[in-house]
């Protein structure tokens, strides 16, 4: 089957560009703003649609489609694209939304300056917006669009993205993010920026008294993210973006330079591709453990056991839709655990064998139910966590070393009497009872 | 020709109208004076290069940062819409934006009292903090300078969530054994086994002397039962070294019956020898 599938990619390769698909499912609910034109959103929704995905339209005060109904997701990814309702159809609640993500839908949600059911959502997501109407404005660089409109250049080095971005066109909120490590930002606003709602430059004064005010002060800085990634423990990915307008088809073409094009498309591209489960999606496949010198597993290790911990683990590959062995990951761990951690070591990838990564350790010398844990957790890839409980029990009674040196007397003791008892036997049953002449004759005497 | 004149001069007003005025900083200045208002170091800034050595303040200092925006080509004040300074570590990142207050003449005056710091101050190491000043103008043409090095005491690290250290490599936890059990040296062992072996050669010696006779030790009635006694005491030996409790009671109850009955017969056998003889 692999070397089928390893013919046809030359094949597959040529016949379309750039189809990858998505790990988890193909269909996409769209919640579009009636405010807003799916025209402008061509190119987006065009890009979606050639790499094979099913797209539903629907406006957020519709009530059908539902994205969710008897508990059960209707839809594999959602977007909402609805900045101006400020309030949606009795099917989309922060509850059920993050029901969905949940149920490993992923969401793709579009914040705006105005206040929507997104707005008191992203608090719970440790993201911190600024009040209602304070869009992102910056003066840097001299261009000829309005303040609100933002040429960001996208990081340097991302798990994410793809190398080498063009800037990126952007127009909406910033947030601030908090501290959870599950947020993974994915375009930081570039350090001139900041939220304000002037137009004009008597709003100076304003910005001072905001920044002594205390509390969140001022959003400036490029600590602020544009466009926030987030993954749920189940991996459910949801990216935060701060406005639409960096989708539309105005922001694709738009020229960050003469002759230079935005990189809206490709960071769209790049975007979707992380939240819909395309791109750094890991698996574990198995996880085998056994003594050094056997291959099958023992219900139960001794103490003091040499154990060899195996674990499998696939990367899904979008162009293909298949999961591939990957021996890419170089610092996970594996920890051996009763109640605490005894012992934590780095379980490596085994040259030679794609997949596969393998330790060989000491089990402590103590007793008790261990758990072999695996728990990968890194920004921008899939958890990896898998967890197997093995009994350690102390040595059964000839399991310990035996035929000691300090042992040797008794050993000398024991033969002795055995040797002692058969050879009595033999002198007492063969032998003769022996007439004492000499005494006899004395004592006749 | 008129009217071609007039329109070029029209043309060139608009020209300078449009390209509004740039900005630029008059008379930048900075002083850190000790909390007793005693001056430690006072000195202008050139917006072209840094300061050659960095500005550093000790934990009850007072920087005092002075400056005027004005107009580079009339030298008029304005205040800008946007007069930030940024605080940015680059080792680690850590980033804090403070805006300045500008009165409308273009005055502005900019005071960091480390005994209270602003909040905008980042979390700072021994590192360096890249001071840089942003003036953003809807009308003019945005400016940026970067102004000077400045070294504060360090701080508190920044607050990290309790689950973060789950993200990245952990320490490695290595399990200590209890030392192997120590035996006594094995010429301890030797003498004492020598010991135990002492009376065999008492024994040994002393029958060498009288020389013991086992005249019916090889008849056929006596040799059986010393046998199956000696097989026992091997099945013994057996199960020392490798047999199972289960094994060697059941080799031990098959060998009882042939020692049973041999017994039977050397005991008769003795009896025999002893009547016989007393018979005699």
């Amino acid at each position: 089957m692999r070397f089928l599938r390893t013919l046809l990619l030359p094949l597959v390769a040529l016949a379309s560009l750039a189809v990858a698909r998505s790990s988890t499912g193909d269909s996409i609910l769209v919640l579009l703003d009636p405010s807003l034109q799916r025209d402008n959103f061509s190119i987006f929704f065009g890009d979606l649609e050639k790499q094979g995905y099913k797209l539903t339209f629907r406006s957020p005060k519709e009530t059908e489609p539902q994205i969710i109904k008897d508990d059960v997701a209707q839809f594999a990814h959602v977007i909402v694209f609805a900045p101006d309702t400020k309030s949606y159809a009795s099917d989309i609640t922060p509850q059920t939304l993050v029901s969905l993500l949940n149920k490993n839908t992923n969401l793709l949600l579009a914040l705006s300056t105005k206040q929507t059911p997104l707005t008191s959502l992203a608090s719970e997501f440790s993201l911190i917006l600024p009040p209602p109407g304070t869009p992102l404005i910056s003066h840097f660089p001299q261009r000829d669009t309005p303040a609100t409109v933002i040429p960001v250049e996208p990081p340097r080095s991302n798990a994410v993205l793809s190398p080498n971005l063009a800037p990126v066109w952007f127009s909406g909120v910033p947030q601030a993010l908090g501290l959870n490590p599950m947020l993974v930002p994915l375009l930081k606003a570039p350090a001139q920026s900041f939220a304000s709602d002037a137009d004009s430059d008597s709003g100076a004064d304003a910005l001072v008294e905001a920044a002594e005010k205390g509390g969140e002060g001022l959003w400036a800085g490029s600590q602020l993210s544009l466009v926030t990634g987030f993954q749920a423990l189940n991996n459910g990915r949801a990216t935060w973006v701060g406005g639409v307008d960096m989708f539309t088809d105005e922001f694709f073409n738009k020229e960050v330079a003469k002759g230079k094009p935005s990189g809206n498309r490709q960071f769209a591209r790049d975007v979707t591709a992380w939240t819909f489960q395309e791109s750094n999606v890991l698996r574990i496949d198995t996880v085998e453990h056994h003594r050094v010198n056997e291959t099958l597993p023992r219900e139960t290790y001794t103490i003091n056991d040499r154990v060899t911990y195996t674990a499998y683990i696939s990367k899904y590959n979008p162009e293909l839709d298949l999961w591939e062995p990957y021996s890419g990951i170089k610092d996970m761990q594996l920890e051996f655990t009763m109640l605490d951690p005894h012992i934590r070591t780095a379980l490596l990838p085994v040259p030679g064998e794609p997949g596969k990564y393998s330790v060989t350790f000491r089990v402590p010398d103590r007793h008790g139910v261990f758990k072999f844990v695996v728990d990968y957790k890194r920004k921008g890839s899939t958890y990896l966590e898998s967890t197997t409980v093995v009994p350690v029990v102390p040595p059964r009674h000839d399991e310990y070393p035996r035929f000691l040196s300090a042992a040797w007397p008794y050993y000398v003791g024991a033969f002795s009497t055995s040797a002692a008892f058969v050879i009595f036997v033999a002198l007492w049953l063969g032998g003769d009872e022996r007439e004492l002449k000499k005494n006899k004759g004395s004592k006749a005497e | 020709m008129a009217v071609g004149a007039f329109s070029w001069i029209v043309f060139a007003l608009f020209a300078v109208a449009a390209q509004a005025a740039t900005l630029t900083l008059q008379s930048p200045r900075f002083t850190i004076s000790a909390s007793d208002a005693s001056q430690l170091r006072s000195e202008p800034l050139s917006l072209a290069h840094k300061p050659t050595t960095p500005l550093s303040l000790g934990a009850t200092d007072v920087l005092k940062l002075t400056f005027q925006v004005v107009d580079k080509d009339d030298g008029k004040g304005i205040q800008p819409h946007q007069t930030f300074l940024r605080f940015y570590d680059e080792v680690s990142g850590e980033e804090g934006i403070q805006p300045v207050k500008v009165t409308p003449g273009g005055k502005a005056k900019f005071e960091l009292n480390m005994a209270r710091p602003p909040a905008s101050l980042p979390p700072t190491t021994t590192d360096p903090l890249k001071v840089s000043l942003y003036l953003g103008s809807f009308v003019h043409p945005p400016v940026q300078y970067e102004l000077f090095d400045l070294i504060v005491p360090p701080s508190q690290p920044p607050a990290q969530h309790p689950e973060e250290a789950s993200f990245h490599v952990r320490p490695e936890i290595h399990h200590t054994f209890r030392p192997e059990q120590k035996l006594p040296p094995k010429v301890i062992s030797a003498f004492f086994a020598a010991l135990l072996a002492a009376p065999w050669v008492v024994l040994l010696g002393l029958w060498s002397h009288i020389g013991p006779q086992i005249p019916h030790l090889l008849s056929p009635s006596i040799l059986p039962f010393v046998a199956t006694l000696a097989a026992f005491e091997a099945l013994l030996v057996w199960y020392w070294v490798a047999l199972r409790l289960g094994q060697v009671l059941l080799y031990g109850a098959i060998l009882s019956i042939p020692t049973a009955l041999a017994g039977k017969r050397a005991l008769a056998a003795l009896g025999d020898r002893r009547t016989g003889k007393s018979s005699k």
